[in-house]
């Protein structure tokens, strides 16, 4: 099930929330999250039945290893702990292995060979590192024995399921054990709504405009044609915005749908197209994702306290993971690749005690440019689009455009229409370029809706509402969220 | 909470407003609707009996009633405009046109049959009749909250962007590029040499066709049912046929049949052509819905040799009822 599905918004929600509150009414907060794990296995179960076992398998094998990892931590038996730890981070890095990455490492090794065609279970990414945090905060002590409920729903709580925000143990098992849990708040259910419309506006309103401009674009480049400078570029530059604005929605449909049921989330996305450099880039993009790099992975592997060397060997296996966690394919490594070269440039210039002449544009032509790996189907691909941006296969603008300005033919060559930008019209060119000014407008110069006022986000819902409620259900199909493929 | 609610009300008033009373979109719906009442308006004056050729742009780009006439000997209009115009839409205008003893000639696009009805209601007509023909709209009860939410953000940069480039005298490239309608309103002047700049793209154009369940069950063949059965009922003979496109690729005979069944079912004609409509490659335009001009009109003559006898027996089965 969708967060931008009817069903979900007039059907699954309300039945929801009424059912979460009146079990909290009747029977207290533990029937409302007994109600709430049922919810949240109907919402999971939507998709494909068949895998409500493996996340319930899942959510008790890890339950019980973090519980005996807990005994023996608590009881000082510290070498008994971390051998079950390794054995729980393992088979939970195994599971996401095998339905994940299986096709990727046959293809590299045997080329040629039958793929699998393993299907990847919806939220596996999302659900395995949940649980793998669990198991190392049972081993560090860092959190305490909230019983299998409030684990079942740490785990499965439908607002993260499966496409986060990921959050640790500590910030949410304690919510779930609060014995107010499930009595409504009026300011909790209002904000919680508006925050949900803003990031369905974002996803349905905003990345949907966008997702047409930059799939004609990086479909052409997989597809082998040639870009010129303005269809390649158009296309980056709206893909970027697409998939800021669909999963920076998702993120705020998943808090707001969780303040609406008393639960807090941690923000996921801050303005990232702000920074003011990569590093603050990474504080601002997907920061549970970030966090999780950072405390359960780089820190581990040593961070910054080994040396240069090591420090920049840790930060490109953080990066290079990162990417590999993506998806199963050699152009996500690549994305991750880029942004590690990035942040080790990044620390090396700040060390030298060097500053970066215009960092905030350069952060973002640096992230511009790492999305075309991240979103074109091959490497022959990504090479297209590079090729298109830098101009290698010339500029093309329309004919309408030259007429207008004659002094433009000096640069570039006039043609009907652009064969790979929109619809490919005689006035795509000034729709796609009025999207994107509107699009770059909003993330460079107004702060994320977290940070908007009362007032700001009463404008924006009057600004949004319309044009989502129109989206929601005459839109002629309905596009998923790009994370739920991760 | 209450504040979240006034917010989307006014959301709500300040959308339909904006779009039910402000904001249009003369260069693209606007071209479109003047497209249509040119059409209507010949049809309404040359009288019956008469011969309609009604599809999407097909009709207009790869058929020709200023060759056709003649030769038949019937005066023709070209309703083809655009597969996005619904139609639903389409018909509810030319039926107010159509008179017993006239003849309606439909290639309809192979997209047209298995059109979504979700697609249909969004097409830019729910636009036009929101905006200028709300007289048709009010016939058209199931597009009414289509009309009312078609909408989207494009839509609105799209209505400041048309209305910005009207004010600022904006000059049309459309007919430089592309041709103009002339006054049977057949899409003319798309010369090959105009059509220089598509010949890359169509080359590599791999056309897609629905399997047949699809052309079945589509919602498109839904509305032309609808059509053919009206139009027997009052008189008007509707004759089917195959769109043009790629000689090397070909509509399959299965879908080719389920095409047939649909005008069979609801008692109107079928022509085929001997070629099936189907042209190389380089007799097109920009789509396989478009021939250029050259072959518009070869294609025109061979079709209107062959309605030329089932126009004649349509006329004698008139006389004789």
């Amino acid at each position: 099930m969708l967060f931008n599905a009817p069903i979900f918004v007039l059907g699954f929600l309300p039945v929801c929330l009424a059912g979460y509150f009146l079990a909290g009414k009747l029977g207290g907060g533990r029937s409302a999250l007994i109600w709430l794990a049922c919810a949240s296995a109907v919402f999971y179960a939507w998709w494909d039945p068949r895998f409500v076992p493996l996340l319930a398998g899942s959510v008790a094998a890890n339950y019980a290893i973090g519980q005996r990892i807990l005994r023996l931590a608590g009881g000082g038996q510290v070498r008994p702990a971390r051998r079950w730890l390794t054995v729980g981070v393992a088979a939970n890095l195994g599971l996401l292995g095998w339905f994940k990455y299986a096709d990727l490492l046959l293809g590299s090794l045997a080329p040629g060979a039958t793929p699998l065609g393993i299907v990847l279970p919806l939220g596996i990414s999302f659900f395995t590192f949940q649980q793998i945090m669990f198991l190392v905060d049972s081993a560090q002590g860092e959190r305490a024995d909230a019983g299998l409920l409030p684990y079942v729903c740490f785990v499965t709580f439908f607002p993260h399921l499966i496409a986060g925000p990921i959050v640790r143990p500590r910030e949410i098992l304690p919510q779930f054990m609060a014995p107010r849990i499930a009595i409504p708040h009026a300011d909790n259910l209002s904000a919680g709504l508006t925050i949900f419309l803003l990031g369905l506006a974002k996803k349905l309103v905003l990345a949907d405009s966008f997702a047409p401009l930059a799939d004609v674009g990086f479909n052409a480049a997989a597809h082998g044609e040639t870009l010129t400078l303005i269809e390649a570029w158009y296309a980056v530059l709206a893909y970027a915005l697409q998939i800021y604005f669909d999963f920076s929605g998702y993120s705020d449909m998943a808090i707001g749908l969780a303040r609406m049921l008393n639960v807090r989330f941690p923000l996921n996305f801050d303005s990232p197209y702000q920074a003011r450099d990569i590093s603050d880039f990474w504080q601002r993009w997907h920061i549970t994702l970030s966090r999780f790099l950072r405390d359960y992975l780089y820190i581990p592997l040593g961070g910054s306290r080994c040396g240069t060397m090591r420090r920049t060997g840790n930060l490109m296996a953080t990066m290079l993971l990162g990417g590999l966690w993506h998806g199963a394919g050699w152009c996500f490594v690549l994305w991750g690749g880029l942004h590690g070269v990035y942040l080790v440039v990044h620390h090396a210039t700040r060390r030298a005690g060097l500053r970066m002449p215009g960092g905030r544009a350069l952060t973002l032509l640096a992230v511009i440019v790492a999305w075309v790996p991240f979103r074109a189907a091959t490497m022959d691909a990504t090479l297209a689009m590079l090729r298109g941006m830098a101009g290698l296969n010339g500029v093309a603008l329309p004919q309408m455009i030259i007429g207008a300005i004659p002094s433009l033919a000096a640069i570039a060559t006039p043609v009907p229409v652009l064969r790979f930008l929109g619809d490919a019209r005689t006035l795509s060119f000034p729709e796609a370029s009025a999207l994107l000014v509107l699009g770059w407008g909003i993330v460079l110069l107004l702060p994320n809706v977290h940070a908007f006022s009362e007032r700001a986000r009463s404008l924006a819902i009057v600004g949004g509402f319309a044009f989502t409620l129109q989206a929601l259900f005459f839109a002629p199909k309905v596009a998923p969220f790009l994370y739920f493929q991760f | 909470m209450r504040r979240l609610a006034a917010a989307c009300l006014a959301s709500q008033v300040l959308y339909g407003v904006l779009f039910g009373a402000v904001l249009d979109r003369p260069l693209s719906h606007g071209f479109l609707a003047q497209q249509i009442e040119a059409r209507l308006a010949r049809a309404g004056a040359i009288g019956s009996p008469k011969l309609v050729i009604l599809a999407g742009s097909n009709g207009a780009y790869s058929h020709r009633c200023e060759t056709i006439e003649p030769i038949v000997g019937l005066p023709c209009v070209n309703g083809g405009i655009a597969v996005g115009i619904g139609l639903d839409y389409l018909f509810a205008r030319w039926q107010a046109v159509l008179r017993p003893g006239d003849v309606v000639y439909l290639p309809m696009e192979e997209a047209q049959y298995v059109r979504s009805r979700a697609l249909t209601e969004m097409g830019p007509d729910a636009a036009i009749m929101l905006r200028h023909d709300r007289a048709t709209l009010a016939t058209l009860p199931q597009r009414w909250a289509g009309a009312c939410f078609a909408f989207d953000l494009r839509a609105l940069l799209m209505s400041l962007i048309e209305r910005a480039l009207v004010a600022g005298g904006f000059h049309d490239p459309r007919a430089a590029v592309t041709g103009r309608s002339n006054d049977w309103g057949d899409h003319v002047g798309h010369t090959p040499a105009l059509g220089a700049a598509s010949q890359a793209v169509l080359a590599t154009m791999a056309p897609e066709h629905p399997p047949p369940a699809q052309i079945r069950d589509g919602y498109g063949t839904t509305l032309i049912n609808g059509f053919l059965r009206w139009a027997g009922a009052h008189g008007v003979h509707a004759i089917g046929g195959l769109p043009t496109g790629f000689a090397d690729s070909p509509i399959p005979e299965d879908e080719a049949a389920a095409i047939r069944a649909v005008y069979a079912a609801n008692g109107a004609g079928f022509l085929d052509l001997p070629n099936r409509s189907r042209y190389p490659r380089s007799a097109f335009f920009d789509t396989p819905d478009h021939l250029s001009e050259l072959w518009q009109i070869a294609h025109s003559e061979a079709l209107a040799v062959r309605l030329k006898p089932a126009l004649e027996r349509s006329a004698e089965t008139a006389r004789t009822e």
